[in-house]
């Protein structure tokens, strides 16, 4: 008798979405799919706005990573008014970027998925989040909660206010950073790198190891993120570059406003996130991965001493990786890189001058914006008329180039665990585990208040549920 | 330092009434008031050193403004990286080995859809729940209680 089985909603991810795990007659895993059950219409209901209104509507589309989609929205305004935009305001982006790769980082790892590590996989659900982290570490959990505090405190500074700041524009950014923010956070940065040190020293000594290799699975896919001209780990401008899972080079220094000759997007009836996929491998046989990991993998190095150390240490165990658990041990380096990256725009003078932004009118009728949100890639594409009013938008958000991924870790992972039917619910967290590797981000823009229950069903060919187990 | 803190979204209505509460509050000695989206663990540090929080939220079941004490939660349920009042009393507790007293300021909302406007009813709550807060922030010593 074929069954399914429900995990919904997926927990300690952001945003709304559910797993579903088909077995079959034996009671083994068949196939497993995960589903983005929230729609949002952004690309829809942005048509008919002004490109001025853009990065403050397209922040909206996240509550965690508002400044990714300002950034790209404002470098695609750029284009269409054909402006170079000034070295100030380049700088100022990019120490923005990095202060949001930080706080989203030590959010995703602190806050949602430390506690799988810390506490187990099969620890108690109830106490499996950051208020358990904090009884049986809270050393490590202050620290934790101070370095994402220190990157909400780069968007801060820089944007007048932590989330939504109406900060970068077409042309530049509308406040330039004073010499005591800039202070300030030169004052603090030694704190969070200490931090992020410790963390990566306990990850290593901790987590990397077969046992938790296995516990979320590997597999080989394509990879992809941006890199510099000399094939730097880049996060602001750069080309694209594509590998495959034995390394090798498939697209290199792609202009990524030529994103669309990679890549391609496909749809599912039964999802309403996208399914890029590497044109040239077709679908699903392209699926690649981005975020930390894809940009781990792809980049020569980081240019930064202490990063660029802890790159030769994790490519040592295999590169490309293409172990889940690995997009943690990424996620951490990359937290540490931005630091250093952060600690060294700061130092440069050019950072508190005062020419921030170019003005224009519409030169271009087409503008694409790339850069390098915290989970991957990000791309938005408009086309305006005379007026600069939206006649299309496309957006490919970093979480949808992770999709196919994502399933085939769902499945994976649930045909590891689940056998002859039977379930509990340290492998249904696995499951999640595995989906939270990832870090997906599917629109938190909603305040959403009260319990997120986890149910899990047993469905017979006929539709009726013949078991159910519910976490609430 | 007593902290008291709005929470809510300004873009859906009534949810926004914490965030317009700290905006019209009185400035008074050693009070410093916070509007948040959401209540996340970085607040829990900054209540380290706190003696007293109000918090101040917009509740669909509410039936009346009510001022309630509220204590560290001894067995939080969360999910992610959102936390209650008390759940974050809790995490303030455990981080810092002290929690400030705790006070949870419930004002009726009506309205949670999209929009910057508070609903007429909603609207007519405001001006109770700013003088509850200030006669809070001025007293050491709150009664508990409901307004209508």
């Amino acid at each position: 008798m074929k069954r399914e089985i429900k995990i919904d909603p997926v927990t300690r991810i952001e945003g709304h979405a559910k797993i579903t795990i088909q077995l079959d007659d034996a009671g083994n895993v068949a196939d497993a799919r995960f589903h983005v059950t929230e729609l949002r219409g952004f690309e829809a209901f942005c048509v008919g706005r002004t490109l001025w209104e853009m990065p403050s509507l397209t922040a909206r589309i996240c509550g965690i990573c508002p400044i990714s989609h300002i950034l790209a929205s404002a470098k695609a305004g750029d284009a269409i008014l054909a402006v170079r935009v000034p070295e100030t305001a380049v700088l100022l982006r990019r120490v923005m970027n990095l202060g949001q790769i930080v706080q989203s980082h030590a959010l995703s790892f602190f806050y949602l998925s430390a506690p799988d590590l810390l506490l187990g996989w099969d620890s108690d659900p109830a106490t499996r989040n950051v208020i358990g982290l904090g009884a049986k570490d809270p050393d490590l959990t202050r620290r934790g909660i101070r370095l994402r505090a220190y990157g909400q405190q780069v968007i801060e500074r820089l944007g007048g206010k932590r989330i939504h700041p109406a900060w970068a524009v077409p042309g530049g950014v509308n406040q330039p950073l004073s010499a005591e923010n800039r202070r300030w956070l030169q004052e603090h940065l030694p704190a969070a790198l200490d931090t992020i040190r410790f963390t990566l020293d306990l990850f290593k000594r901790s987590f990397v190891n077969d046992e938790m290799r296995g516990a979320l699975g590997e597999f080989p896919s394509l990879y992809m993120g941006l890199v510099a001209p000399d094939g730097t780990w880049e996060h602001y401008a750069g080309g694209l570059r594509i590998i495959d899972g034995a390394g090798n080079i498939l697209a290199d220094h792609v202009d990524p406003t030529h994103y669309q000759d990679v890549v391609g997007e496909a749809s599912e009836a039964w999802s309403y996130l996208k399914f890029p996929y590497y044109r040239a491998l077709g679908y699903p046989d392209g699926m690649y991965r981005v975020g930390p990991l894809g940009r781990v993998n792809v980049c020569d190095r980081f240019g930064t001493p202490l990063a660029d150390a802890e790159l030769e240490e994790f490519r040592g165990r295999g590169a490309p990786s293409g172990r889940i658990i690995d997009y943690h041990y990424a996620r951490l380096i990359e937290i540490l890189a931005s630091l250093e990256r952060i600690e060294r725009l700061l130092k440069d003078e050019r950072i508190l001058g005062t020419r921030i932004r170019a003005e224009a009118g519409i030169n271009a009728l087409e503008g694409i914006g790339v850069h390098e949100a915290p989970r991957g890639t990000l791309f938005h594409h408009y086309q305006v008329d005379e007026n600069g009013v939206m006649r299309t938008v496309n957006l490919i958000v970093s979480t949808g180039q992770n999709n196919l991924a994502m399933n085939r870790t769902v499945r994976d992972i649930a045909a590891a665990y689940i056998k002859d039917g039977k379930l509990s619910e340290g492998i249904l967290n696995r499951v999640e585990g595995g989906i939270r590797a990832f870090d997906p981000c599917l629109s938190c823009s909603v305040h959403a208040v009260g319990n997120m229950p986890i149910a899990l069903e047993l469905i017979g060919p006929d539709g009726t549920v013949v078991d159910r187990a519910v976490r609430d | 330092m007593d902290f008291v803190i709005g929470i809510g979204n300004t873009l859906r209505c009534d949810d926004g009434i914490g965030a317009r509460l700290i905006a019209s509050l009185s400035e008074v000695p050693n009070v410093a008031g916070i509007a948040v989206h959401q209540l996340t663990p970085e607040i829990a540090l900054r209540l380290c050193d706190a003696g007293r929080v109000l918090f101040v939220d917009a509740h669909s079941f509410a039936q009346r403004i009510a001022l309630a004490r509220i204590a560290p939660a001894e067995d939080p349920d969360i999910t992610g990286h959102v936390l209650s009042p008390a759940t974050l009393l809790g995490l303030t507790q455990l981080l810092c080995g002290h929690a400030p007293q705790g006070w949870l300021l419930s004002v009726p909302g009506y309205e949670f859809g999209f929009g910057e406007e508070l609903s007429a009813r909603a609207r007519a709550h405001l001006p109770v729940a700013i003088a509850i807060a200030e006669k809070w922030m001025r007293s050491a010593a709150v009664m508990e209680g409901g307004m209508d």
